[in-house]
């Protein structure tokens, strides 16, 4: 599984308007759905933030569900202009956001493959600092796929 | 389906999603933390919306999900994705009611058109 293959450009939003962590939420999930079924993907974050935050440390969160309303896995990223309070684990605010939504019927389980896989991106990202490093939706891509490579040579 | 019943079934089946994750060992492998009072509320929560349905369809929602832990499929090209099977023609014209497969029983959605 290759993540940068599944990022897309017009997905990611390196100047994402921060608010509170319901519009944020909801600003990223627009990227992917509109109307109706984004409300219905937003209703379900909201209930998966719920149970714990996804915000997993040192400024990233990754919020992640099934839904209904999409028919394949979708993600889309976003940095915010400024930090956001996301009840992170360690308290921290949050800046790099993972969106990641997987269909209800999902083949060879790419959904926790996908989630497994950002996790650990998201850990490298966090241990070199490179929030703030790419300046473009391409350098972003480029970035992750950089980390792809080191990740697998490490293995 | 009325809309506020298709939103409701929808938000049950979503939810319902989510509590089968949230107890799914691969996923609890990848570590995102889980609050136990907040499950409860969850599965709370998830009651609630099935008692908000219509009762039939609540007993046919719980029957299927029991029978094929999914209860909704949706249709693609006039197939049910549950089943795969070929729907009749006439049915998948009035998708304006809460419809069942007629091969699986599953209850069909209609994604919106773009
Ligand atoms: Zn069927």
């Amino acid at each position: 599984m290759n993540l940068a293959s599944l990022l897309s450009k017009d997905r990611i939003n390196l100047s994402l308007d921060a608010g509170k962590k319901d519009e944020v939420i909801k600003d990223l999930v627009y990227a992917i759905k509109k109307g109706a079924e984004a409300e219905l993907i937003v209703s379900t974050l909201l209930k998966r933030e719920e149970l714990g935050s996804t915000g997993i440390g040192k400024g990233i969160a990754i919020p992640h569900c099934r839904s209904l309303a999409v028919e394949k896995l979708e993600i889309a990223v976003g940095r915010t202009k400024k930090p956001v309070n996301f009840n992170a684990i360690d308290k921290k605010p949050v800046s790099l956001l993972f969106l990641i939504i997987a269909p209800p019927q999902d083949p060879g389980n790419q959904y926790l493959i996908t989630l497994g896989k950002v996790v650990q991106i998201a850990k490298e990202i966090t241990k070199k600092n490179l929030i703030q490093k790419p300046e473009t939706p391409e350098d972003f891509i480029t970035m992750i796929n950089d980390i792809e490579k080191g990740l697998a040579k490490r293995k | 389906m009325p809309d506020i019943v298709e939103m409701h079934l929808k938000l049950l089946f979503d939810l319902d999603n989510l509590i089968s994750d949230m107890e799914d060992e691969s996923y609890k492998k990848i570590g995102f933390q889980i609050e136990e009072a907040a499950s409860d509320a969850l599965i709370n929560k998830r009651n609630q919306l099935l008692r908000q349905l219509p009762r039939e369809l609540g007993e046919i929602y719980e029957i299927l999900k029991k029978r094929y832990r999914q209860a909704i499929a949706p249709v693609e090209s006039e197939f049910c994705l549950g089943c795969f099977q070929k729907l009749p023609t006439q049915l998948a014209a009035q998708s304006q009611n809460i419809l069942t497969c007629p091969n699986c029983g599953r209850i069909l959605y209609w994604r919106p058109k773009n």
